[in-house]
């Protein structure tokens, strides 16, 4: 019996290997793919274009905006002349800073020195951090711009980040992106592969292959898991070499983790494969999946402030757990309470979709 | 034989539309997913991150200091809890129990009752990045709190800063995400659509068939996506329709300029789909393809959450390739701010030329030869 | 079209980068001809139809259909044949009626003219369900028959059918073959290939092929007399063939083939005095019929003969 289910995962392989498409999409598109990502991706409010509108012989003004510029957040942007709100509603500006029409330092002598900051408010994050960065500068550097004596401000708070050398975001985003990419290759290869089989008719043959449906099953996924294991070390060691993504945990636990995830993906590829009468609705399946797992896997937005009622979601989602435990293991040292919490809900949810898969595969070959 | 016959290009059209309604389980998926995954991320996705527990330690214990920390706590967004000591708020730090740590010194509430600068220790744990950002951000809109319930008698600011939000003066935060997800959504279900039409033609023989008449790979392109082009404005009309009587996101700007740059768009992200299909011929390929080149690049190089202004410059370029990318700024333009279509110039000539070049792509890359 | 041949081909070769599927083939056929191709797979049947229906363009030599040639790529060749393919034939999710539909779409039928076809179409093939039914819910033999319809909505003067029957019954495959010769008693011209001998028998003269070339090409007696001028007897061993009456045979002079055919023997010599000859030193009792050749035997002498 075992040669003939392993004569079956052999068969499998080349199938899937023969196509150099195929190899490309498995193995390089990944390596591209977390490139891009790593490089890319970055949550940090940055290169705010600022535009400064001021009498055109307003030295003071002038100053005062070069030092916004050298702060390093902010990208001059030239006023032209422009009304303001037009510079913003146009996308031109982030930012304007409004000067008083007399000129700063006057202004400024006359106690009516305020100066106006328009923010767009379409992005509240990045409007935020705006105001945030424009203070900072402008507490520093306004009063001495103006000509007069600094005034600190009543009250300051001395705000100070930690962890900071990490918040350079590649080593955060990468393991993200590593359980995105393994995630979309395993479901899209597997719910996609046994149904093309269905639909041109092959998978009849197999049927008639004197192996018993537990074994039809694990012929058919055992590869896909192989080949997805496969995908995650690659991911995985790109991380660490091009990004410099450490490896602080233990390897065991990065295995454990990849496979209780890969056999979820696989499982759940699989499931949609057996209620899909043709390729167009697996990939509908799989985009079904896939949408929601990747926007609530946590490097998208904060899960943890999500409404009550939608939070179990986020707790039936894999790719969730799988996150959680790469950033764990890749970057904590894979601090025990948290792995065994997340290791066990990734075991449950391998446990839970396999059995359903297998169920269900058994329908479809009866 | 002409190069493109309109009457030929019509009967695959209509063909197509022959395939659609008879395959109710995509029609309703394409009409209703974008309306579901809208409503549930509409709600799920909130940046404003609250309950953030501070460890607070007050060594000063003046009303002025308690003030301090009740105004993080009335924010809404802090949940204070006392600290013993600055190591213990270290740790707290450290083992992730706090999210930021509060320090005040001996001596705050006098300063500040004196009218001298009163400076307050604030630590953030920068763990995730975003959330860190976030907390940074609340600060200013604290400080003003703070000043405001002390009533310390603070020298008048001789410059101070007037901030505005505008377009948004609530901040809230749902309406740069609902459009974008709407952008994203029908965008990446465009693509998937017409990626595998042209491939299962291949793959079932039909497209020989096709090929031994009169029929011109371009009569194809134009037929197969004729009917999508329609599914996708209903697609659009109805996540609007969510968006704004659900979530109330305002439409300040122009309907028609709307209107021509979904239309815009849709064609982009169809023809992107033909052009999968072309070039891979079989569906399981094409879907990969698809699904590479689209979820992903989409979710997260569009501007969607990760701000294409923070990348590197040469990603900033290469994201210019990417459809969803000019759309965004469009439909947040429009949508948001009330641009107008010279605001918008920019965008929507790239929408224009990307559409141009992958169907010109599409065009070219239909090879007609037959394998062996 | 005026006086000449409905169709010829000169040294036409098809290469796919260096596999070579149709090699320096040449012949020519008339109108109202039934027209076969006879061949295993991948002897280039499929090849050489695609190629005259306009589908592929020859790497070498020349084709001229319907008094057409490729100077045009093959699109007008397109205009003026009708294909039915091998692999696909009508689209299952359609009706008959959208099918038919699109099928005049494509040729830019006037649809009343359209109608008009249709009616005529469903006539000869005896179609008489309604327009609405779904091809899915169509038995084999019908599909491939309204598939014949569709293929002629334009009434094409040639008509090219790539293994016509393949899959449907035996009964289904009969008619159709009535069909084929109605449609050649119409004027058309039809050029048919299959891989049943039954079925070659039917056609009018058949082109054999055998790994891109033409190894013969004459009407079904003409190939049988051709390959087997003298005699050819079956033998009945009563059993499995004794290896020394086999190895004696083999060693006559004079014979042509030797060939097992189920249990029993076929053998073709050059004349009847050789076969006497032969035939004398069998085993008593073995039972002797002559039999006319078949084009099975031809096929086997041609083909596989080849490769001995």
């Amino acid at each position: 019996m075992k040669r003939t289910l392993l004569a079956f995962i052999r068969k499998e392989f080349a199938q899937v290997l023969r196509d150099p498409r195929m190899k490309m999409m498995l193995f390089v598109m990944p390596m591209i793919q977390m490139t891009v990502f790593g490089l890319a991706l970055s949550s940090e409010i940055k290169n705010i274009r600022l535009a400064a509108v001021h009498a055109p012989d307003d030295a003071a003004a002038r100053r005062l905006a070069e030092r916004f510029t050298s702060s390093g957040w902010f990208l001059p942007v030239a006023a032209e002349g422009r009304d303001p709100a037009g510079l913003v509603v146009s996308g031109a500006a982030d930012a304007v800073l409004v000067f008083p029409a007399e000129g700063f330092a006057r202004a400024a002598a006359r106690g009516r020195g305020a100066v106006q900051l328009l923010v767009d408010g379409t992005s509240v994050t990045r409007a935020r951090s705006v105001e945030a960065y424009a203070r900072a500068v402008f507490s520093a550097r306004a009063a001495a711009a103006a000509g007069l004596a600094p005034a600190p401000p009543p009250l300051s708070f001395d705000a100070r980040v930690l962890y900071n050398p990490e918040m350079e975001s590649p080593v955060f985003m990468v393991p993200g992106v590593m359980g995105m990419i393994v995630c979309l290759v395993t479901i899209i290869l597997t719910s996609m592969s046994l149904t093309r089989e269905r639909e041109m008719g092959t998978f009849e043959t197999i049927v008639s292959a004197p192996l018993e449906n537990r074994e039809i099953l694990l012929g058919k996924t055992v590869p896909y898991v192989v080949l997805g294991l496969v995908n995650a070390a690659l991911v995985i060691a790109a991380g660490f070499l091009i990004f410099g993504v450490p490896v602080r945990g233990a390897l065991w636990q990065l295995a454990a983790a990849a496979l209780g995830f890969v056999v979820t993906t696989v499982s759940i590829g699989t499931l949609i494969s057996t209620i899909s009468r043709n390729q167009q609705q697996a990939m509908m399946g799989g985009f079904i999946f896939l949408f929601p797992a990747v926007l609530m896997s946590g490097i998208m937005y904060p899960v943890e402030n999500m409404p009550a009622l939608l939070k179990p979601a986020v707790y039936l989602d894999p790719l969730y757990y799988f996150t959680a435990l790469l950033r764990n293991i890749l970057l904590k040292g894979g601090d025990p309470a948290v792995f065994a919490r997340d290791m066990a809900a990734l075991a449950v949810m391998a446990a839970a979709t396999g059995t359903l898969a297998y169920k269900r595969f058994r329908q479809t070959l009866n | 034989m002409t190069f493109f016959d309109p009457r030929r290009a019509a009967a695959v059209a209509r063909k197509e539309v022959m395939h659609i309604l008879r395959d109710p389980f995509t029609l309703v998926l394409v009409l209703g997913l974008p309306v579901v995954l809208v409503v549930f991320f509409g709600f799920a996705i909130d940046f404003d991150v609250k309950n953030l527990r501070l460890g607070v330690y007050d060594r000063d214990n003046t009303r002025h200091s308690r003030q301090v920390a009740s105004v993080f706590e009335s924010s809404g967004y802090f949940l204070p809890e006392g600290a013993s000591s600055p190591a213990d708020a270290a740790r707290g730090l450290d083992s992730g129990r706090y999210s930021a740590a509060l320090l005040i010194e001996p001596g705050f509430g006098r300063d500040l009752g004196r009218g001298a600068p009163a400076r307050v220790q604030f630590i953030v744990d920068g763990t995730d990045n975003s959330k860190a950002q976030a907390v940074l951000g609340y600060l200013p809109g604290i400080t003003s709190a703070a000043l405001r319930k002390t009533g310390a008698p603070a020298a008048a600011d001789p410059v101070p800063l007037a901030t505005r939000y505008m377009y948004n003066p609530e901040l809230n935060s749902r309406w740069f995400v609902i459009p974008g997800l709407a952008v994203i959504i029908i965008g990446l279900l465009s693509i998937l659509m017409t990626a595998l039409t042209v491939a299962r033609e291949w793959e079932n023989g039909s497209m020989e068939l096709l090929l031994s008449t009169p029929l011109r790979p371009a009569e194809i392109i134009a037929g197969k996506i004729a009917p999508y082009v329609l599914l996708v404005l209903g697609g659009v009309f109805f996540v609007n329709l969510v968006a704004r009587l659900g979530f109330g996101v305002p439409f300040r700007g122009s309907h028609p300029l709307f209107l021509s740059g979904t239309l815009l768009f849709a064609l982009a992200c169809l023809s992107q789909g033909i052009v999968i299909s072309v070039i891979t011929r079989q569906q399981q390929l094409a879907m990969q393809l698809s699904m590479i080149s689209g979820l992903l690049p989409s979710l997260l190089l569009s501007g969607f959450i990760f701000p294409v202004e923070s990348m590197p410059p040469f990603f900033r370029y290469f994201t210019m390739i990417l459809s969803p990318r000019w759309f965004m700024e469009a439909a947040r333009g429009i949508t948001i701010r009330g641009a107008g279509a010279a605001d918008l110039a920019l965008p929507l000539l790239a929408l224009c030329g990307l559409c141009a070049l992958l169907l010109a792509a599409a065009f070219r890359k239909f090879k007609t030869d037959l394998e062996p | 079209m005026n006086g000449g041949p409905a169709l010829e081909a000169r040294d036409l070769t098809i290469k796919f980068g260096d596999f070579t599927a149709v090699d320096g083939v040449t012949f020519s056929v008339e109108r109202g001809e039934i027209f076969g191709f006879l061949g295993a797979n991948g002897a280039g049947k499929t090849t050489t139809i695609r190629t005259l229906c306009g589908l592929l363009v020859p790497t070498r030599g020349e084709a001229r259909v319907g008094g057409l040639d490729f100077s045009d790529g093959g699109r007008g060749i397109k205009g003026k044949v009708g294909y039915m393919s091998q692999k696909f034939t009508l689209y299952n999710d359609l009706t008959v009626g959208e099918n038919l539909d699109f099928a005049a779409g494509l040729r830019k039928l006037d649809p009343a003219y359209a109608r008009r076809r249709r009616e005529e179409l469903f006539s000869l093939i005896a179609f008489d369900r309604p327009l609405s039914t779904m091809v899915s819910s169509l038995p084999g033999g019908v599909k491939q028959e309204l598939s014949l319809a569709a293929a002629m909505l334009h009434d094409p003067e040639i008509v090219f059918l790539d293994e016509p029957t393949a899959g449907v019954s035996p009964a289904s495959r009969a008619r159709f073959w009535e069909l084929i010769r109605e449609v050649t008693g119409l004027g058309k011209t039809v050029l048919v290939t299959t891989h049943y001998m039954d079925e070659a028998e039917q056609c009018g003269r058949i082109a054999l092929m055998r790994t891109g070339k033409l190894i013969a090409l004459d009407s079904p007696a003409g190939l049988k007399s051709a390959a087997f001028p003298g005699p050819m007897v079956e033998l009945d061993f009563g059993g499995p063939a004794p290896a020394t009456a086999l190895e004696g045979l083999g060693r006559a002079p004079g014979l042509l083939e030797l060939s097992p055919h189920g249990m029993r023997w076929h053998a073709a010599f050059a004349g009847g005095r050789e076969m006497e000859a032969a035939l004398a030193g069998l085993p008593a009792g073995t039972g002797r019929r002559e039999i006319p050749p078949s084009l099975e035997d031809v096929f086997i002498r041609l083909v596989e003969g080849a490769e001995r």
